[in-house]
């Protein structure tokens, strides 16, 4: 075993990449907590997210993290029309029906890629993404650490503005009790489809941000999704507190586990730990 | 007490059916058909089991790919060992089986929405494992732990059919046994409500097992046949979420929750595969497009359609 002082390296670079795993896992985790639906098609939105700035940065020269003032919109747009005209009329039938038709989404999704990008690995090249700080003794790329900021500021302008704007207000409503808050003139469906768009949008930023961390290929969703899937279970369904705190302990499970067993047995090490959190409390952490 | 139907009946067409599938290699039918059958065989009993579970016991599994995986490569490094495949293959699906067990009791304290993404997880946890672990001689295949299935090279592509088409038969009587038999009737009851079927004396623990148990083990059948037919196997492809792909799909087509659906279904998904074997990407976006649309559409599949317009007729 390796002398324990080098543990620092991986402990900051888990907690840094713990941010950019919670900033994926927070618009499953809204849809979740709301509209109570698991959105299968998640990690193929965020991977849309990785190729739109990987279109704006090569066809049209703009900054991946810049594009997102035009791309967070459109995605918002997406999101809601997804939800408004699949999800919504599946969520009458069932809840299988959901979870099956947004598996259909996210298989059309990836092929779809496939088509147009090619199977090739991508990845985000700006000036900034190679450039990385010192502290201490720790070399620090410079992206993970913007992984961990962005992850804190959407996560303060979620939890504001679902406690302070009026339809924040709605969006608590309905995913406390959709039936009263029918009754108190909510239309829930188009909340649930305003929630959606605000997931998918929320997808497009950690895309972006992946992007610049990995390289991405067509199918990377699936395994963003199972991390994000992990990441949710392990904070409890529907938590933002929850998941950030998840977010940044897989991160950590995965970078010590890496140290300590070799960086072939880090997910898996990351997957052990969600499976013996959730055999001993099925809830997650913050579960209610 | 309800009538339960009888097991009886309707058996003829089905045996008429199996032997004239049977002696399709024999009278020289074209190999690319028995290959397009071969699949259904496997895609059948995979999505025969996958019905049991997600269609009548209420637990939509999402880790079919685990019970392949794990039966194919436990017949895989048997033959290394210089087992004989045959041998592989029920011990292969009792490995399953063992391995179902095992889970299902961290598994099944999850319900519903949560249990479908505990049990996502599970066969991503057994492709890492079986990329790093290297349990014989030197990995052949793709970089990670591949290995070829040795000792099958000599089993005629006739006999691996053969093979498919006894699992395929066997997963259609045993949904057949199992739906009219008390347990079905339980599986049944926990479905539509666990906490009632719980007050009514059934222990649904134990059903919940059984089922699981059976579906990974004949899963574990298929998934071994499918390998003895391949010829190697890998962790990429093993563990993919392909499978549970074609599977649900197949399923969902048909009708979840209905006795012929996933027979209806594996037809037409193998038919998809043969229209659309030229274009493989436009061809999964189409299947995609299904999915969603007989979803929305007809979300109790072809067969619960069939039923629904059958009965309006009736009454009209």
């Amino acid at each position: 075993m390796r002398p324990l002082a080098e543990l620092a390296t991986p402990v900051m670079m888990g907690i840094l990449l713990g941010g950019l795993y919670a900033t994926i896992a927070l618009g499953l985790s809204l849809v979740f907590g709301v509209v109570n639906e698991i959105n299968i098609a998640h990690g193929d939105l965020v991977i849309l997210g990785s190729y739109f700035g990987y279109v704006a940065s090569t066809a049209l020269g703009i900054d991946p993290i810049l594009s997102l003032i035009i791309g967070a919109p459109l995605f918002f747009a997406l999101g809601f029309a997804i939800q408004k005209y699949l999800l919504n009329r599946a969520f009458r039938i069932s809840m299988d029906a959901t979870l099956i038709i947004a598996f259909g989404i996210s298989i059309i999704l990836e092929n779809t890629y496939q088509l147009i990008w090619t199977p090739l690995s991508r990845g985000l090249t700006t000036s900034y993404s190679v450039e990385s700080f010192d502290v201490g003794t720790i070399h620090v790329p410079l992206v993970y650490l913007l992984d961990l900021v962005v992850a804190i500021v959407v996560m303060f302008c979620l939890h504001q503005f679902l406690r302070r704007t009026y339809l924040g207000t709605a969006i608590r409503a309905a995913a406390q009790d959709w039936k009263v808050a029918q009754l108190m003139g909510i239309n829930t469906n188009r909340v649930y489809a305003l929630t959606f768009g605000i997931a998918t949008a929320l997808a497009s930023i950690s895309g972006v941000f992946l992007g610049l961390t990995f390289p991405f290929t067509p199918v990377s969703g699936m395994s963003f999704l199972i991390i994000a899937l992990g990441v949710i279970v392990l904070g409890g369904l529907g938590s933002i507190a929850g998941t950030f705190v998840a977010g940044i302990a897989f991160g950590l499970a995965q970078t010590v586990g890496g140290y300590f067993f070799g960086v072939a047995a880090q997910m898996l090490v990351a997957y052990t730990m969600v499976l013996v959190v959730l055999a001993v409390i099925p809830k997650g952490i913050f579960g209610r | 007490m309800v009538a339960r139907p009888r097991l009886q009946g309707r058996l003829a067409p089905l045996s008429a059916v199996v032997v004239i599938l049977a002696l399709l290699p024999v009278i020289g039918a074209p190999r690319l058909w028995l290959l397009y059958l071969f699949l259904f065989f496997i895609y059948l009993a995979l999505a025969n089991m996958w019905n049991l579970l997600a269609g009548y016991s209420g637990l939509i599994s999402l880790c079919p790919a685990a019970f392949v995986g794990l039966a194919g490569y436990t017949m895989a490094i048997l033959t290394w060992f210089g087992w004989p495949y045959y041998v592989g293959i029920i011990l292969g699906s009792i490995a399953a089986a063992l391995f179902a067990a095992l889970i299902s009791v961290p598994a099944f304290r999850l319900r519903g929405i949560y249990f479908a993404i505990g049990t996502l997880v599970v066969p991503e946890i057994l492709r890492y494992v079986f990329i790093i672990w290297v349990p014989v001689g030197k990995p052949v295949y793709g970089g990670g732990a591949g290995y070829t299935v040795k000792g099958v090279s000599d089993v005629a592509s006739a006999q691996t059919y053969w093979l498919a088409l006894a699992v395929a038969v066997a997963s259609v009587v045993l949904m057949r046994y199992i739906l009219r038999s008390k347990f079905g009737s339980g599986l049944a009851a926990i479905r539509d409500n666990d906490v009632t079927a719980a007050y009514s004396g059934i222990n649904v623990f134990k059903l919940k097992l059984y089922s699981f148990v059976v579906a990974a083990f004949i899963s574990g059948l298929a998934g071994t046949v499918f390998y003895v037919y391949q010829g190697y196997i890998e962790p990429a492809s093993a563990f993919s979420v392909q499978w549970l792909i074609v599977i649900m799909l197949a399923t969902v087509i048909g009708g979840e929750g209905t006795e012929e659906g996933p027979l209806v279904g594996s037809v037409i998904v193998v038919f998809l595969y043969f229209l659309l074997a030229r274009y493989a990407q436009i061809s999964l976006i189409i299947q995609g497009v299904i999915l969603v649309v007989i979803m929305l559409a007809a979300p109790q599949g072809i067969i619960g359609f069939i039923r629904k317009a059958r009965r309006r007729r009736s009454l009209a």
